[in-house]
């Protein structure tokens, strides 16, 4: 990256988002002073508040951790959402077989949701590699699939037999993770996914087989001229980043809801997509971003609360931090030497 | 247009006002029938048409212009480039257009084709109509052409009528405004590659050519092409000289191609240049041997047969190198810096990249092949073309490979920076290494020190004996008698 995109790109960011937030709360006729002090105190003034921040930044961190991977490596995995759900939903079938034991149960919830989101990605990376189907659209098409598989498992095949609502049954609280700290609701989902993160980091900057992904990734023409097996590795790349969407949906069915319903997720995937673009695609500065998404989605509520700004502005902000990076990424694109 | 100003808005308001153009690759609709794409390209077409009518079409237009354009329903995509380009002339020619311009139309056609293309295309302006060829090909614009308009990087070299001129002087204006190409890109940088002082090629030029076993009758041929340089052979290597061969082509084309098959086979030590103007298919066989292109027939490396399909990776791993013509975009990865291009495409470490040893291999390559940068951490980008190239020469030539494929290795390049390049693959071949090199410059082709062949529309020539001046080459490259 050069210079100026290494300046530009986060002062833009920075700089779009205070001023939308401060526009918004004017908008809604508050001080955009008070209405920054009630986010920032809703998304880390105390411990539930913290707490809250951190259990949504669970979801967000994996799948833009997801993301990271697939846009390194020149593949476009639009699919994060399906492939969340595709996780959560076998989570959900296989930990009440196995609340028996609470240890295994968790283990195999989580190998479940991650085998699960990366078969899920499955059919777009064949189609893309066998029949130059794009894959936006594909993983776009399968989100939709995956929507309304849930939909139909939590009335069919997954139902509660118990209870009038379509929910799937609920994880015993001996195998749901207990929480971190007293006073939050936060468990140590958010470690495992910060440690993916991290580790993503680790295997993109310094692991041979990282050298590898980023090569294909900058330069696909370049890399099979080299010798490099590129449609491995592409798949490769989104096999793992459908894993690691699917494991934030089994973590999400393991850390905080404890059953699959209808509707399930409230746009993870993308939001972690959204997460990754604003961190140029570098795992730990997207997780960094997931983890801001979150606080955002924390603190907004209390800001409703305290000074009447709406807490859509915390689906707002993260879209105008997105389309305010990519233009300084494309500025400073420009100007770059 | 017919002395009125025109002036068009798309590429249907041109051929409405009765100008045709047939593109250097096609634009039809490959999910339609060959029937439905002739109709779509008629001008003369009716709003509705039957079916029937439609097939009838292509073969009424089979009949006029004897080109042969596939049955009525075939798929268009599912046609080789030859048919595809066939229908997109056959299209052009059926809506009788008053202006008619063609962009290189007979790259994939044969010989017969040729001629009954031509005949068609006089006959068009015999009726009136003005006809405009593009193309690479001399022998063409002689053979029929009233005018002709050599353009050399958009100006105009010369204009003239066709009996004021020579294919002589065309072919060597032709070959003279293409080494001002090839000198301009780089020049400002002479300077600064020079005053380092290049290192002198520190290997013998000349590398043995062995005699082509396909031509046997072309020995003494080969042997003089060789010249002095088989003096300068140790006995180990001519005793490597006979065991196999490194690369050995049988009956090839590109896939759906109509070019003649040709045969060739490279001994280890032995270099050839194949030297072509662009757009006759040189670049094409070696792209195909480095298994980026389809191909018929049958292509061996060091005795592995590669897919047909084309395999990089099958090259790669038969011990085949290759130094490609662009090597911004198919030689290095610009955003890596220079120790993690030459780690590629087998990065050192088990669990973690052994950046050490990254290091050490970075400054050793560029130590060895004069990569001149302040550090190994410094990205491609940032490196002029010559050290680009160069690092591109220190990545594939590492291995020891078998076969070194390089397409235009030294394009661009400052005469130094050049020389250090033919140098380093001539010592390729002196280890024991075959290399096919293709150039489109006559002056560089003996400099190699390897055997010659002239390729013309994907046919090659025999092996030109060493000494054969620019001219006579040129002549050659653009299709005319030496």
């Amino acid at each position: 990256m050069s210079a100026p995109r290494r300046v530009l790109v986060p002062a833009a960011a920075a700089g779009a988002a205070i001023a939308s937030l401060a526009a918004l709360a004017l908008l809604a006729g508050a001080s955009p002073l008070d209405a920054l002090r009630a986010l920032a105190s809703g998304s880390a003034g105390s411990r539930a508040a913290l707490g809250e921040t951190l259990l949504r930044s669970t979801g967000l961190v994996l799948t833009a951790a997801g993301a990271c991977l697939a846009l390194r490596t020149g593949v476009l995995n639009i699919g994060l959402e399906g492939q969340f759900l595709a996780g959560a939903a076998a989570a959900a079938a296989v930990g009440p077989a196995l609340a028996g034991i609470p240890l295994l149960a968790r283990a195999a919830m989580l190998l479940a949701a991650a085998a699960a989101g990366a078969l899920w990605v499955l059919p777009a990376a064949v189609l893309a590699a066998k029949r130059n189907v794009p894959e936006v659209l594909s993983t776009i098409l399968l989100n939709l699939i995956a929507a309304t598989a849930v939909s139909g498992l939590v009335r069919g095949a997954l139902r509660d037999p118990v209870g009038d609502y379509p929910q799937s049954r609920a994880l015993p609280d001996a195998v749901r993770l207990a929480p971190l700290f007293g006073g939050g609701r936060a468990t140590a989902a958010v470690l495992l996914a910060f440690l993916a993160a991290a580790l993503l980091a680790v295997l993109l900057s310094a692991t041979p087989l990282g050298l590898k992904l980023r090569a294909v990734g900058l330069a696909p023409a370049a890399s099979r001229a080299i010798g490099l097996p590129e449609a491995r590795l592409k798949l490769l790349a989104f096999a793992g980043s459908g894993a690691l969407a699917g494991l934030a949906g089994g973590l999400e069915v393991l850390a905080v809801t404890g059953r699959l319903y209808d509707p399930f997720s409230a746009g993870t995937g993308y939001a972690g997509l959204a997460a990754a673009l604003l961190g140029q695609a570098q795992p730990v500065p997207s997780a960094l971003a997931g983890l801001f998404f979150a606080a955002l989605g924390a603190g907004s509520s209390a800001m409703q609360r305290d000074t009447g700004v709406p807490a859509a502005v915390a689906s707002l902000v993260p879209g105008i931090l997105v389309l305010a990076v990519l233009a300084a990424r494309a500025r400073a694109g420009r100007s770059a030497p | 247009m017919d002395g009125r100003r025109a002036r068009f808005r798309s590429a249907r308001d041109a051929r409405d006002a009765g100008l045709a153009l047939v593109p250097q690759h096609d634009l039809l609709v490959g999910a339609a029938s060959v029937a439905d794409n002739l109709a779509l390209l008629d001008r003369n077409a009716p709003l509705f048409e039957s079916a029937r009518a439609r097939r009838a079409r292509v073969t009424r237009l089979t009949d006029a212009f004897g080109l042969e354009l596939g049955r009525p329903d075939d798929r268009v995509d599912a046609l080789p480039v030859g048919t595809r380009q066939r229908i997109e002339i056959a299209g052009a020619l059926a809506g009788e257009p008053g202006v008619l311009i063609l962009d290189e139309p007979t790259a994939v056609l044969s010989p017969d084709e040729t001629a009954a293309l031509f005949a068609a295309l006089r006959k068009r302006a015999e009726s009136g109509a003005a006809v405009v060829l593009i193309t690479h090909r001399l022998a063409e614009v002689f053979a029929g052409a009233d005018r002709l308009t050599l353009l050399a990087r958009g100006k105009t070299v010369k204009a003239c009528r066709i009996d004021e001129t020579t294919a002589a002087e065309i072919g060597g204006l032709l070959i003279a405004s293409a080494e001002q190409t090839a000198l301009s890109e780089e020049t400002p940088k002479i300077f600064l590659e020079g005053e380092e002082g290049e290192e002198p090629p520190e290997l013998p030029l000349g590398a043995p050519a062995s005699p082509d076993l396909n031509h046997p009758s072309k020995k003494s041929t080969a042997r003089s092409a060789a010249g002095s340089a088989v003096s300068a052979v140790s006995p180990f290597t001519f005793e490597v000289t006979r065991r196999g061969t490194n690369l050995e082509v049988v009956g090839f084309r590109p896939a759906g191609s109509r070019a003649k098959q040709i045969s060739l086979s490279l001994s280890p030590g032995e270099l050839l240049v194949l030297l072509a103007i662009d757009g006759n298919g040189a670049d094409t066989i070696a792209a195909a041997v480095a298994g980026l292109q389809p191909f018929a027939g049958s292509v061996r490396v060091a005795g592995a047969a590669l897919p047909r399909s084309g395999d990089p990776l099958a090259f790669r791993a038969a011990g085949g190198a290759f130094v490609p013509a662009d090597r911004r975009e198919e030689g290095l990865v610009l955003d890596l810096d220079i120790a993690e291009n030459l780690a590629l495409p087998a990065p050192p470490g088990r669990l973690f990249l052994d950046r050490t040893a990254m290091r050490a291999r970075a400054a050793e390559g560029m130590a060895a092949f004069a990569v001149r940068a302040s550090s190994p951490a410094i990205r491609a980008a940032g490196l002029s073309g010559g050290n680009q190239q160069k690092l591109v020469l220190a990545r594939e030539l590492a291995g020891v490979p078998r076969l070194v494929v390089a397409i235009h290795p030294t394009r661009g390049l400052d005469l130094a920076a050049s020389a250090a390049v033919r140098a380093r693959l001539a010592g390729a071949c002196g280890a024991g290494a075959s290399a096919l090199v293709v150039t489109a410059d006559p002056d560089e082709a003996f400099l190699y020190g390897g055997g010659v062949r002239v390729v013309t529309r994907g046919a090659l020539s025999d092996l030109l004996p060493e000494g054969t001046p620019p001219s006579t080459l040129g002549r050659l490259m653009a299709g005319l008698a030496a």
